[in-house]
């Protein structure tokens, strides 16, 4: 897979760490810079830093409310990541979690 | 993967233990309707043109991704063994010369059935393409739950 510029690229954005955890943090929800600040221990500038890179690629949206600037995080910028790890065991460990899924629900429909 | 399967450069395996009894798990494999309930990542769809679940019998499908990009998909059953072995070729097409064969192991567990598949590739390259392209891209969604197992792996292998 080709790959643009460092700071657009989906890859080089989860490369780093601290821009991970940012991730992780969002995906429970929209959260402003401090906020973010604070649960990481880190200062607002790097964290917006940080931000700024989650941006350029797509992985993070802000959405201004008031003073404040909340961001998200958008996971379709993921897919170039995705379909760089998916492949046969992405697909047969989905498969056969889905299976299991179903043998449970059939058999709760049995009872 | 089980760290006792000699598995040669062809070849890929996964496995994972399923709740319910082997007839059930057996059973899911047997019957479009039930098929089509879990066959494919999450947030796949598959559309049926034909079945024929006999030795020789074939299935054929269309798997639709959550992306809505779609996937033509052909097998061919070539063992049939209840409730034990079910092996079968798989390709995008009856003339597909990059078919590839499957075999399903159901093993009796005292809290389920293990499902063992073990895949054979034409060769290395196939099978090597097959590690990091089988499948699709997914959707959002889907991808962003990935994203802690890719962040783990990543983190775990020396590069």
């Amino acid at each position: 897979m080709a790959r643009a510029r460092t700071t657009a690229d989906a890859f080089n954005a989860i490369a780093e760490p601290h821009r991970r955890e940012i991730l992780t943090l969002l995906k429970g929800g929209e959260r402003v810079v401090s906020d973010i600040a604070d649960v990481m221990g880190m200062n607002q500038p790097a964290v917006s830093k940080h931000l700024r890179v989650l941006r350029e690629v797509g992985l993070v949206y802000v959405h201004p409310e008031g003073k404040q600037r909340r961001y998200g995080l958008d996971a379709r910028a993921l897919e170039p990541v995705h379909g760089w790890t998916g492949g046969f065991e992405e697909y047969w460990g989905e498969s056969l979690e889905r299976l299991n899924t179903y043998v449970k629900k059939r058999q709760r429909e049995e009872e | 993967m089980t760290p006792d399967a000699a598995l040669s450069d062809r070849e890929l395996m996964v496995s994972r233990l399923i709740e319910g009894p082997r007839d059930v798990v057996f059973e899911a494999f047997t019957e479009v309707e039930h098929l089509s309930s879990w066959w494919g990542p999450e947030g796949f769809t598959t559309t049926t043109r034909a079945f024929d679940f006999a030795e020789g019998g074939v299935w054929e499908f269309t798997m639709h991704g959550p992306d809505g990009t779609d996937y033509p998909n052909w097998i061919q059953w070539t063992e049939i063994r209840p409730p034990e072995v079910i092996v079968l070729r798989h390709g995008e097409g009856p003339d597909d010369p990059e078919q590839f064969s499957s075999t399903f192991l159901f093993e009796e567990r005292n809290d389920g059935t293990r499902v063992i598949l073990r895949s054979e590739f034409k060769t290395k390259a196939l099978r090597d393409r097959a590690v990091e392209e089988y499948g699709a891209i997914e959707g959002g969604n889907q991808t962003l739950g990935s994203l802690a197992t890719y962040v783990t792996e990543t983190e775990d292998r020396p590069r």
